[in-house]
Parts: structure tokens; C-alpha cells; sequence
């Protein structure tokens, strides 16, 4: 029963760490000028991000994003111009500016949003 | 022009194969532009934007007033008036192709030769000269040759208004070529000029507030790190930002969008050689 509890413990904080992982590389796509670039449209909140002046985009945070599930956000970044043919935000997927898996992390990292 | 990628070519084709939209002509196009930045920037007056990212930015404001004179330009204006004045083998010298010797005729271009049937910028005309008497051309992209006598023939006509004119049908085509491009998405990032400079004009990209189209052609060449930077150079920039190949320094391309670029600057003062940040 202990060891177990130890085990259960020690996969939840694994999992956890899995995840903070996965939204730091999130973070760092959302940032870079060669990737994401996101930051340049987008403020987030305060220690999520660098602080910056960018409007824009909405500022992204928890409130903004709520109802936005994976596949929401995954078909947005793939192509904006799906939903919102007059958009200026980059389509990251069809354009190749991120890959899948790029894409993912950047999902990670926006739902870890405060 | 380096090698495409097989997605910013596609972009670029795209682009350069989208259909002309029906034109309204130059002045209508011009008036349009100039009511919506009305509209949205109702403090700001038509000669405001030559500040660039400066007329929506106090921070920046106050940053270009300390810099003013641009460091550097000082050098880069005595740089050109050498070459301006040099001597060739035959005794003549650019300033001898000008009119005035080039005092007061910056505000007239580019302008539509009928002759040659193409757009005169000052880059054109500069080589044109050179050409005529034998000389090496200077490089439309390079900062220290012709960046250097831009930096000088338009100190010359500093205060003169932009008077850029259209007046022909084939001259009207140019324009609507230019804006064509300027509204065209291109590249990677698949955004058009107008995208960030018309859409979103005042908004801001990172720390930088982007500049409205008004205002653009008067303020060039600005000094940025000591060097003039030509609304062309400046242009090529904005492309590769864009993930699209820049269309080639000297190209009809770029000359069709300063044309575009200083007709709507019309009736606004050059005011060139002013400093401007990395």
C-alpha cells in the first residue's frame, strides 16, 4: 500500500514535470523570432512571458482562452485564415513555420496560461 | 536575389499573379488612405507620420529628439556630396545630370519616363547618369555608395513638398501596380504591407509601433547605426521579415511601391537623414 502510494506519487509528479517540460518548449517557440514569433502580437501575463508592448493581437491569458480545446487551437494555429479569411495572423502549419509536434508544445504552453 | 524556398516562392507567385482589382484611380486611392488614418488618428496631421513609429509613440519621440541630428549623418551627407561632385574622366559629374545640380527635385520622384516606358526612381537616374558617361554603376542596396548620395541629393530638396504625379494611363498602371503589391500577402508569414502598415498602423509589433504608409516616402533615407537606409533598402527588409524573397534592389517591383509609397505621400515636406532605431 505504501509502495504504492510512493509509485502513484512519484508518476503524477513525473507527469507533471512532463507537462511543465512540454509548455517550456511551448514558451520558447512562442517567443522566438524564427519560430512562433507570437509574442510580437500577443501580451501574456506577467512571469508567463516577456514583458512587451504587443496589442496587435488580444492579450492571451486563462479568461481569453477558455472554451479553446486542442483542437480549436490546433486548427487555428494550422490556418487562421480558415475561420477568419481577413486575419494577419501567420498560418503556422500550412506556411511550415512550425511543425506539428511545434505546434503541440505552443498548445501546451497556452493552456498552462494563468 | 537568393534562392527560393519552395513555400516562399509559391507565396511570391501567388502574389505576383493575383488579379488587378479594378482601379479608382491614384487620387481616389490616395483620399481613401488618407480619410481612414484621419479617422482612426484624428490628432494626428498628414506630416505627423513622417516620424514613423515616433508619431504614435512618446517613448520613441523622446528618443529621436535626443538623437537629433542622427548620429552619423552628418558623415553620410558629406560622403554623398563627394560622389555627387567627383569628377568623371570627362569632366562632368552627377551633379551635372540634374537640373540645379540636383537642388529641389527629390519631391518629383520616381516618376513615369514615356521615353523608356518605365518608372524613373533617383536610383535609376543616378545609374542612368553614370551609365551615360561610362561610369561603374552604384549598387541600389548598398548603404555607403548610393545609400550615401540619396542621403546627400535629398538633403538638397529638405522642406520640399512631395509632388509626385500620375497623369497618364500608363503611369496610372504603375501605380495601381505598386498598390497592388503594397495589399498582395506574400511569403511565409503571409502578410501583405498593408496588413501591419494600413490594418494595423499605430498597433504595436513587439516594442515597436507600427508606422502608417503617410508620411513614409518623405522621411527617407533615415540613419539607423550611422548608415542611410533607403526606402528601398528599407522595403527589402520588410519582405524577408515576411519569409518572401525581397524583390532585387533596383527592381521595377520596388519602384512600383515607392511609387505607390509617394504618391499618397503627396503635399507632405521631406525630411530625410533623421535617426531611426535597430
Amino acid at each position: 500500500m505504501r509502495l504504492t502510494t510512493i509509485l502513484v506519487a512519484a508518476a503524477a509528479a513525473l507527469n507533471a514535470g512532463g507537462a511543465w517540460a512540454q509548455a517550456s518548449q511551448g514558451r520558447e517557440l512562442f517567443i522566438r523570432p524564427d519560430k512562433g514569433n507570437c509574442i510580437a502580437c500577443h501580451q501574456v501575463p506577467e512571469g508567463s512571458g516577456p514583458a512587451v508592448r504587443s496589442d496587435v493581437g488580444p492579450r492571451l491569458d486563462a479568461a481569453r482562452l477558455k472554451g479553446w480545446d486542442r483542437e480549436r487551437l490546433r486548427g487555428l494555429l494550422e490556418d487562421p485564415m480558415r475561420a477568419n479569411p481577413g486575419t494577419v495572423m501567420p498560418p503556422y502549419g500550412r506556411h511550415r513555420l512550425l511543425e506539428s509536434r511545434e505546434i503541440e508544445r505552443v498548445i501546451d504552453y497556452l493552456h498552462a496560461l494563468p | 536575389m537568393r534562392f527560393l524556398d519552395r513555400p516562399r516562392a509559391a507565396a511570391v507567385l501567388l502574389a505576383l499573379s493575383l488579379p488587378l482589382q479594378a482601379a479608382d484611380g491614384a487620387e481616389a486611392v490616395r483620399n481613401d488612405i488618407v480619410s481612414s488614418m484621419r479617422a482612426r488618428f484624428p490628432s494626428l496631421a498628414p506630416a505627423d507620420y513622417v516620424a514613423g513609429s515616433a508619431a504614435f509613440d512618446p517613448v520613441r519621440q523622446s528618443e529621436a529628439a535626443a538623437n537629433r541630428p542622427a548620429p552619423g549623418a552628418a558623415e553620410a551627407i558629406e560622403a554623398g556630396r563627394r560622389l555627387w561632385t567627383t569628377k568623371f574622366a570627362n569632366g562632368r559629374s552627377l551633379a551635372g545630370c540634374f537640373p540645379n545640380g540636383g537642388r529641389r527635385i527629390a519631391a518629383a520622384y520616381p516618376q513615369y519616363d514615356r521615353r523608356v516606358k518605365r518608372l524613373v526612381s533617383l536610383e535609376t537616374a543616378i545609374n542612368q547618369c553614370l551609365k551615360t558617361h561610362g561610369q561603374p554603376l552604384l549598387e541600389a542596396g548598398d548603404p555607403a555608395t548610393m545609400g550615401a548620395v540619396l542621403a546627400y541629393l535629398r538633403s538638397l530638396s529638405d522642406g520640399q513638398k512631395i509632388a509626385v504625379r500620375t497623369g497618364s494611363a500608363p503611369a496610372e498602371e504603375r501605380f495601381e501596380e505598386g498598390r497592388r503589391i503594397y495589399f498582395a500577402r506574400m511569403g511565409q508569414q503571409n502578410y501583405s504591407c498593408a496588413s501591419c502598415h494600413v490594418d494595423h498602423a499605430g498597433n504595436y509589433f513587439g516594442d515597436n509601433a507600427i508606422p502608417a504608409p503617410l508620411g513614409s516616402a518623405a522621411a527617407w533615407p533615415f540613419i539607423r547605426e550611422g548608415r542611410p537606409v533607403t526606402m528601398q533598402m528599407r522595403i527589402r527588409e520588410c519582405l524577408d521579415r515576411m519569409g518572401a524573397a525581397p524583390f532585387p534592389a533596383g527592381s521595377d517591383e520596388l519602384a512600383h511601391l515607392e511609387y505607390f509609397l509617394a504618391y499618397l505621400s503627396n503635399g507632405i515636406a521631406i525630411r530625410p537623414n533623421a535617426w531611426r532605431p535597430r
